[in-house]
């Protein structure tokens, strides 16, 4: 498992790191507005879309895309962003 | 026969194979349909529920547990434990509504109002007081936490001076986002205002405890039925928080699952998914943010 890890991330290590990136800029971002819901939902949303345009990204260039896989980055994103959001803004 | 239907189920739902496309269940675009319905219905169910309309916002914090924490960490220091004052309370109660009515989130009001003003016209007369403020956090420990954390918060708490406290947990909006406020007064009494408390209880004391009968009577069923309703509205917040956790928890469970077998099957490549590795680096960093989502701001 481990090797099919190390594989992926020197195969796609742009993707990665960019993926990585932003989820630290996300955190950056979170703590930099806490306490200031809207601001924070909003920067939750930015992050969530983020990820659904990577996934996107990811499989064109990997030349497997497809709907379902769309739609399986679209779900992940969306379950999270609906869950967070009532305890954002309830 | 019956843990083999078990244990047939959970391969089914955790690890990949033929049955289910080699690709668990759980991950299914069906499963993460009834996950987004669910998540949903929980959007609508809390945002009518009564929990949240009539007792306020997401927000486990309770002033019994502000009060205890915070003379806990005043034990820990050695030193005396603060009175509950409810004239400091009803000091930080006002100050809360003064900032929800004139939409400020600071020590000082945009006219000039400032703290001492709440204390003195709760009828709290000091020699010395201070104030902390909090906004938007989930658990009361959290609070604290940030307070200790803060170098003149932690002052004001560990301040020897001080020997009562008050507090207030108030929700409503401000700059238009539902907000919960925590202020919290410190106080001392002054010793002129000390003296004549003391003469004052003294008289007030007989006339008092005739009455003290019928008020525990008459006010004995709101407060239970208070106390009631304010638990449902923490345990709720709690619920959520953890259901949020679990449900994360059990999905980075299952991707590992899927990524371990289905590698050690060798279909990793055959099967037209998304990145579980990219899936899991996500859930990792909304875990982080659920936790910095829980901490609100202090002033």
């Amino acid at each position: 498992m481990i090797n099919h890890i190390k594989k992926e991330i020197k195969k796609h290590a742009f993707d990665y790191l960019l993926l990585f990136t932003c989820g630290v800029f996300f955190l950056l971002a979170l703590n930099l507005f806490r306490g200031e819901r809207l601001l924070e939902f909003i920067v939750l949303l930015i992050f969530v879309s983020f990820y659904i345009v990577w996934g996107v990204y990811h499989h064109i260039i990997t030349n497997n895309f497809h709907f379902k896989i769309v739609l399986e980055y679209v779900m992940i994103g969306f379950i999270l962003l609906f869950l967070l959001k009532i305890i954002i803004l309830p | 026969m019956k843990f083999f239907g078990l244990k047939n189920f959970f391969h089914h739902l955790f690890i990949p194979k033929e049955e289910n496309n080699f690709r668990s269940k759980l991950l299914h675009l069906d499963f993460l349909s009834f996950y987004l319905l669910l998540a949903l219905i929980f959007t609508f169910l809390f945002k009518t529920t009564p929990l949240y309309n009539i007792l306020g916002y997401a927000t486990d914090i309770t002033i019994q547990k502000l009060y205890e924490l915070t003379n806990k960490e005043r034990e820990k220091y050695n030193l005396p434990p603060l009175n509950y004052n409810e004239k400091l309370s009803l000091a930080a109660y006002q100050k809360a509504l003064d900032m929800f009515n004139k939409n400020y989130w600071a020590h000082f009001g945009p006219n000039g109002e400032t703290p001492w003003q709440f204390i003195l016209n709760a009828g709290y007369e000091y020699e010395y007081a201070g104030e902390n403020l909090a906004k938007n956090f989930l658990f009361s420990e959290n609070v604290i936490a940030a307070w200790m954390d803060s170098k003149t918060h932690r002052e004001n708490i560990l301040r020897k001076d001080y020997t009562d406290i008050g507090f207030a947990v108030v929700n409503g909006t401000l700059n238009g986002e539902p907000t919960t406020l925590v202020v919290q007064m410190f106080g001392r009494p002054s010793s002129i205002n000390l003296s004549k408390k003391l003469t004052e209880t003294q008289q007030v004391f007989a006339s008092e405890k005739k009455e003290t009968n019928k008020k525990t009577i008459a006010s004995s069923t709101p407060q239970v039925l208070a106390k009631k309703e304010k638990n449902r509205a923490v345990a709720a917040t709690k619920f959520l928080f953890n259901f949020n956790l679990g449900f994360i928890g059990l999905l980075m469970l299952t991707l590992i699952l899927d990524f371990y077998f289905a590698a050690k099957m060798g279909v990793l490549k055959l099967r037209l998914t998304g990145k579980n590795f990219a899936h899991f680096i996500f859930l990792g960093f909304i875990v982080i943010g659920l936790f910095i989502i829980s901490r609100g701001a202090i002033l």
